[in-house]
């Protein structure tokens, strides 16, 4: 596929997407607020959005976790089975910067890490969204989705300041 | 036929229930009370103790002391919300906000740096700690203006030499 191509897909990507939740060794909090946003309470379905049970069907990964050491080799299967465009949805303290456990041996602390080792396997990772949050809110999820698609401008920024 | 009709029963079920559904990107958010989003760090109220860094559990909070500046770096990415550097804070410099549409598409946006000035040693030039922690380490103790401005070695030389002067004589 050229880069013409994907980018009038992840253009066309504006709605509808369909997502496939990869846990990576979560505490199952995250995972809980995942199932929350599919709920009638917060409908994610009214933007059509749709959990779907396969990575080859999916347009976005729904991300939980800091990557143990034992879910590795399965997160960059299910990766490289997703279509292009490719796109992560980094849900958590853990999955965003390893959290709580970013220093422990066990796992690969967070997204950010596992980027390099996709880049050395080879898998290209179209666009990632990190939603930061212990865990994060449903409301956080959706605005992170939205925030990915383009609909909205993300609001956190880079704050430097300096004490007088 | 009365079996077939049975969902009819649904039909008063759902209209005593009502719409639960929340239309969240327009409306507000379901923020309760005791929520904790992102903490806020004050510039004007920082002395830079770094207490907060000591009792942050996963490191969101971290200090660096590089050159000139001492830099306390607060990566949100990381951030559990616990709310115990809010609560340990000396001088209330840390508050907890309810934000929490943080989503972001780089971790480097994730980032709030605090930087501080840091005071050079009157005797061998080098830059040690917060103008405003000496200041308020003052506070604590009258009387210790007099080495302030020095640094914990070249303090530790200074009196080594004011007792072995007294010594010797």
């Amino acid at each position: 596929m050229s880069t013409a191509d994907l980018s009038s897909a992840l253009k066309a990507l504006k709605r509808s997407v369909w997502v496939f939740h990869l846990n990576s060794g979560s505490c199952n909090g995250c995972d809980i607020e995942v199932l929350d946003a599919l709920t009638p309470y917060f409908d994610v379905e009214r933007f059509g959005i749709k959990l779907v049970a396969s990575p080859r069907h999916a347009d976005v990964v729904l991300f939980t976790g800091p990557i143990t050491r034992e879910t590795l080799p399965k997160v960059i299967r299910a990766l490289r089975a997703m279509p292009r465009p490719r796109m992560v949805l980094a849900i958590g303290s853990c999955a965003v910067g390893g959290g709580i456990w970013h220093d422990s041996y066990g796992v690969i602390g967070g997204y950010p890490k596992l980027e390099e080792i996709l880049k050395k396997e080879g898998i290209v990772i179209d666009k990632v969204v990190f939603v930061p949050g212990c865990p994060a809110r449903p409301e956080a999820i959706i605005y992170g989705v939205l925030v990915m698609l383009g609909v909205v401008e993300p609001k956190s920024k880079r704050e430097v300041y300096k004490v007088e | 036929m009365v079996k077939k009709l049975k969902f009819v029963k649904l039909i008063s079920v759902a209209r005593k229930a009502g719409t639960v559904t929340r239309k969240y990107p327009f409306e507000g958010p379901l923020v309760t009370e005791e929520f904790r989003g992102e903490v806020k760090l004050d510039p004007k109220k920082c002395i830079g103790c770094g207490a907060c860094v000591i009792i942050c559990p996963p490191n969101a909070l971290t200090l660096h002391d590089e050159g000139d500046v001492r830099v306390i770096r607060y990566f949100v990415g990381r951030c559990i919300f616990c709310g115990m550097c809010a609560e340990v804070c000396p001088v209330n410099a840390i508050t907890i906000t309810k934000e929490f549409e943080l989503a972001t598409p780089t971790t480097e946006q994730l980032l709030r740096d605090l930087v501080h000035e840091r005071v050079k040693c009157r005797v061998c030039g080098k830059p040690f700690l917060p103008a405003k922690l000496l200041k308020a380490a003052n506070g604590e103790t009258p009387g210790s203006e007099n080495y302030m401005d020095v640094c914990p070695e070249c303090r530790a030389k200074l009196s080594l030499k004011g007792i072995l002067g007294h010594r010797m004589g």
